[in-house]
């Protein structure tokens, strides 16, 4: 077997690659990194311009962690799904862009994934206090965010990582779903349980069924994560901060009531039901327990159908686009007026943590009666 | 896979035409003569097919790995990388890309020692050359190559639908199946849209077994001259096929195929792995390279 470094004296040996033909993919010195911006699921984010064009975009560098993987199968998933996906709610990525490999790099490339650029991500605009989200506007979001998932998954795809920092927002408003990762197909052909694997979901947004072990997992579990970034609108941090899957789970029964075959039939089967400490006896609280946040009737009504513990009875993103939250005055408004107030982009990466920002649901047994802003809050930011 | 064929990367940068592969091979038909291409490009379809038989992945990750070389080749000259390393750096992508998984490194290039030391030994008489640390680094050069245009559309799936529409599961669809898997010998592939090999591959089917499906062809609304046009581009590789003893001729077409050339800039001691054979190979100036890549140049 030949060691690592070998290999890069067998390459050394052969006269270069340049004059191979590139027919397509550019090379990633079109475009000059302005900053770093985020860190994903596998790899630092840029952002960078054409230098011809002046566009600005986002670069996602792929980092090659495993070498024995060979090109990251996470960003191979990334690729061929958003090659796939075209809608307004969906980041759209422009090109894939390399550096070309030569002595100096061993033959390797990188690769850059690249975006068109997004200014805010929903982590980064809930962290800071001086953006504020009308009813009408929140509305906007969440109507945003069910007809990006309505797309794709009526295309099929699973996000499986939902989370605020994934949501990004355009300075028009715009809403699209990024961070396609951990996403991948999945089969509706109900002949053989699917065997997906239930690790993935940032562990505050992942649904009950998957900490209970379930892998014939589908769509309700993007709606769960949905569920959990609308309360955020309002609460403005994420409402369930596990610390391990245990107490996530603990958590999800002191807000959605213990988790029984009573409220959700057939929870007895999953791998992990037995395995697992179960809160008994507790009451379904969600509405009770957000009602300090959230006075609108419909929103409540609307987040407790996202939140439904039982995955078959969560509403869908085309049931939740019927629901009345969005046709009851005051209808969806745009977020460019709000928006435009803030010139500053506002990114999660970039924020200090919200964890100790606002106290989550758990901690609020009974809130404080007006929102104190924190005052050890502060934004610095880089451009 | 979800999506639609028409919106993809399959169709809107990789149908190709009959005169763009002509040009493109305009090189390596200085050396080979056409018919001698296509056994070239026939040889490496059946080692990728023994490849991914060996590895037990589905049929879905072979027809992938194999239209990603023909990709590879549509644009590049044989003598660029060396096609018995592209054929397992096919596979090992295609596999990840179909969510088959990630080939086990040490499991990938044991395979292919054993397929060729069993299998093609008549073609390729020497030990297989290539490590891991070749495929990895082959891989970056097709995703660039093909601008990481990762998703295919196979015929297999409309097939299937065709001949559930004509209740003809039983006796049409594997005799259909196998000429679609032939199919993967031609260029056919990089030319036609996956429904339309479908259409054709189920014609010859009912041409073999007899069965009339007129009634049903006048529904559809397609172009009968680009399913007949398939179809003998089909009829012309099983012409082939027929006078044609591979283990016998391969050896010969292979040693006057164009390869990556050797650039003696560095000695052969401070080669790669010291392994005494690869290094003879080197010496001798033969077609294996341990890294198997070469400029295209002039």
């Amino acid at each position: 077997m030949s060691s690592s470094t070998s290999a890069g004296g067998s390459s050394a040996r052969f006269s270069p690659y340049e004059n191979l033909k590139y027919p397509y993919c550019d090379e990633d010195s079109k475009y000059e990194k302005l900053a770093k911006i985020g860190q994903g699921t596998f790899g630092e984010v840029f952002k960078a311009r054409c230098k011809k064009t002046k566009t600005v975009v986002a670069m996602k560098k792929v980092l090659m962690d495993n070498e024995k993987e060979g090109f990251p199968i996470t960003a191979l998933r990334e690729i061929k799904i958003l090659q796939l996906l075209d809608h307004v709610n969906v980041v759209s990525l422009k090109e894939i862009c390399s550096s070309r490999s030569s002595n100096y790099n061993r033959y390797k490339s990188t690769f850059y994934l690249v975006f068109e650029f997004c200014e805010h991500d929903l982590a980064g605009l809930l962290s800071n206090i001086s953006v504020t989200f009308t009813l009408a506007e929140i509305k906007q979001v969440m109507k945003q965010l069910m007809n990006g998932l309505f797309y794709i998954h009526s295309n099929k795809i699973l996000h499986r990582d939902m989370k605020a920092a994934n949501i990004l927002i355009t300075k028009q408003g715009v809403l699209k779903l990024a961070d396609f990762g951990l996403a991948r197909a999945y089969s509706v052909t109900s002949r053989q349980p699917n065997r997906y694997t239930n690790r993935v979901v940032t562990l505050w947004y992942r649904p009950p069924e998957l900490l209970l072990g379930e892998r014939n997992y589908s769509t309700p579990i993007d709606q769960w994560g949905a569920g959990c970034i609308m309360a955020e609108m309002w609460t403005r941090s994420p409402i369930m901060q596990g610390t391990t899957e245990q107490n996530q789970l603990t958590l999800i029964a002191q807000l959605c009531g213990s988790i029984t075959p009573e409220v959700w039939p057939g929870v007895e089967k999953l791998e992990l039901y037995n395995k697992i400490e179960l809160p008994k006896g507790l009451k379904r609280k969600v509405k009770e327990r957000l009602r300090f946040y959230i006075k609108d009737a419909y929103a409540l009504d609307l987040l407790d159908r996202l939140l439904a513990l039982d995955p078959s009875r969560r509403v869908n993103s085309d049931e939740a686009l019927n629901h009345d939250f969005f046709w009851m005055d005051p209808e969806p408004a745009p977020l460019t007026p709000m928006l435009s107030r803030h010139t500053t982009s506002m990114f999660e990466y970039l924020a200090p943590p919200r964890r100790q920002a606002h106290p989550p649901v758990r901690n609020v047994p009974h809130p404080a009666p007006t929102k104190a802003p924190n005052p050890d809050q502060h934004f610095e930011r880089t451009y | 896979m979800a999506g639609n064929f028409w919106q993809s990367s399959h169709y809107q940068q990789w149908m190709l035409d009959k005169q763009d592969l002509q040009r493109e091979r305009q090189q390596d038909l200085k050396v080979l003569t056409e018919d001698e291409y296509q056994k070239v490009m026939i040889f490496f379809a059946n080692f990728i097919q023994g490849l991914g038989e060996q590895l037990k992945v589905r049929q879905q990750v072979i027809a992938t790995a194999t239209v990603y070389f023909k990709r590879f080749y549509a644009r590049n000259s044989l003598k660029c990388i060396d096609p018995w390393l592209m054929a397992p750096t096919c596979i090992f992508l295609a596999s990840k890309v179909e969510e088959f998984g990630v080939i086990s490194n040490t499991r990938l290039i044991s395979t292919c020692q054993n397929v060729v030391k069993n299998k093609f030994g008549y073609a390729f008489p020497q030990e297989y050359p290539y490590r891991i640390q070749n495929v990895l680094e082959c891989e970056f050069f097709l995703l660039e190559m093909m601008d990481c245009c990762l998703i295919l559309f196979h015929p297999y799936r409309p097939l299937t639908k065709y001949c559930a529409d004509l209740s003809s599961e039983n006796e049409l669809l594997p005799l259909a199946w196998r000429i679609i898997n032939d199919s993967l010998r031609t260029d056919v592939p990089l030319l036609y849209p996956p429904y339309l090999i479908a259409l054709a591959c189920l014609h010859m089917a009912c041409v073999i077994k007899q069965k009339d499906i007129k009634q049903w062809c006048a529904e559809l609304s397609v172009d009968t001259d680009i399913i007949l046009d398939i179809a003998r581009t089909l009829i012309g590789l099983y012409d082939v096929w027929k006078n044609y003893d591979e283990k016998k001729e391969i050896a010969g077409i292979l040693a006057k195929m164009p390869k990556p050339k050797l650039s003696p800039s560095r000695p052969p001691s401070e080669g790669p792995n010291g392994q005494d054979g690869s290094n003879n190979s080197q010496n001798q100036g033969q077609s294996m390279q341990q890294s198997g890549m070469q400029s295209s140049g002039p």
